[in-house]
């Protein structure tokens, strides 16, 4: 099912990235999926917190705290850019899917959009969170 | 489906997934920050709720879906390799799976002793 065609591989490779051109909403799309990966990744640290902040009123003190600690506050400040970053493009990806900013103006636009506002709520998270 | 539409079944979970893990995070956070102060008790009593935590749980299932078609995305376009294309998808099922195995067995304790 994974395989892949044995034509594919004859298929022209550019592998130098500085020859491409990134336009606004390549940039978007490229901090979408790293924001996704980044996210998947922090499942497992979200449960652990979850379930010491669950299972007992010593564990809700220590979870508290360890949200506190500053190496876990960057990892959620990282976390938190990447959640702001994956709602917004994902809200862009909806609308795009019913024809919402489908041309190409637009489409630049709303992908500055995201970018800039997902960096200002994070900016607005960090000043309160820090 | 068909062949040539293969895809699309993936692409309509994302949709849907991505609605229902949108629409969770709005309600936690909205909950989160209208509260005062967040003791224990309001903590259990929150999630030992018959609907928070069957919401719960469902959102938990609907991340994982998300998590699995968007981390497959990701293998299939980054990695040509076709053994550590297998592997790699083995690794994230299995983080998947065991993620919700771990979450949902929570989710039931508080659901018992509610």
């Amino acid at each position: 099912m994974y395989s892949l065609d044995k034509r594919m591989n004859k298929r022209p490779k550019n592998l130098n990235l500085l020859s491409v051109k990134f336009p606004m909403s390549a940039i978007m799309s490229a901090g979408h999926r790293a924001a996704g990966i980044l996210l998947f990744l922090s499942i497992p640290y979200f449960i652990y917190i979850f379930q010491l902040s669950i299972i007992n009123e010593t564990g809700f003190i220590q979870a508290k705290a360890e949200l506190q600690s500053p190496l876990v506050k960057v990892f959620c400040l990282i976390t938190i850019w990447a959640l702001v970053h994956h709602f917004l493009a994902g809200i862009r990806y909806f609308l795009l899917d019913v024809d919402i900013g489908i041309e190409k103006k637009w489409a630049q636009k709303t992908a500055f959009l995201v970018m800039v506002s997902g960096f200002v709520i994070f900016l607005v998270i960090l000043f309160f969170y820090i | 489906m068909t062949y040539q539409a293969k895809g699309l079944q993936a692409w309509f979970f994302q949709r849907v997934s991505g609605v229902f893990i949108a629409l969770y995070i709005l309600y936690f956070l909205w909950v989160f920050f209208t509260t005062e102060l967040f003791t224990y008790q309001l903590w259990l009593t929150w999630f030992s709720h018959p609907l928070m935590n069957a919401a719960t749980g469902l959102f938990f299932i609907q991340l994982v879906v998300h998590a699995w078609v968007g981390m497959r995305d990701v293998v299939l376009d980054y990695m040509p390799n076709n053994t550590i294309r297998f592997f790699s998808l083995i690794v994230i099922s299995f983080i998947l799976i065991a993620s919700s195995l771990e979450i949902l067995r929570i989710l039931f304790s508080l659901s018992l002793n509610a």
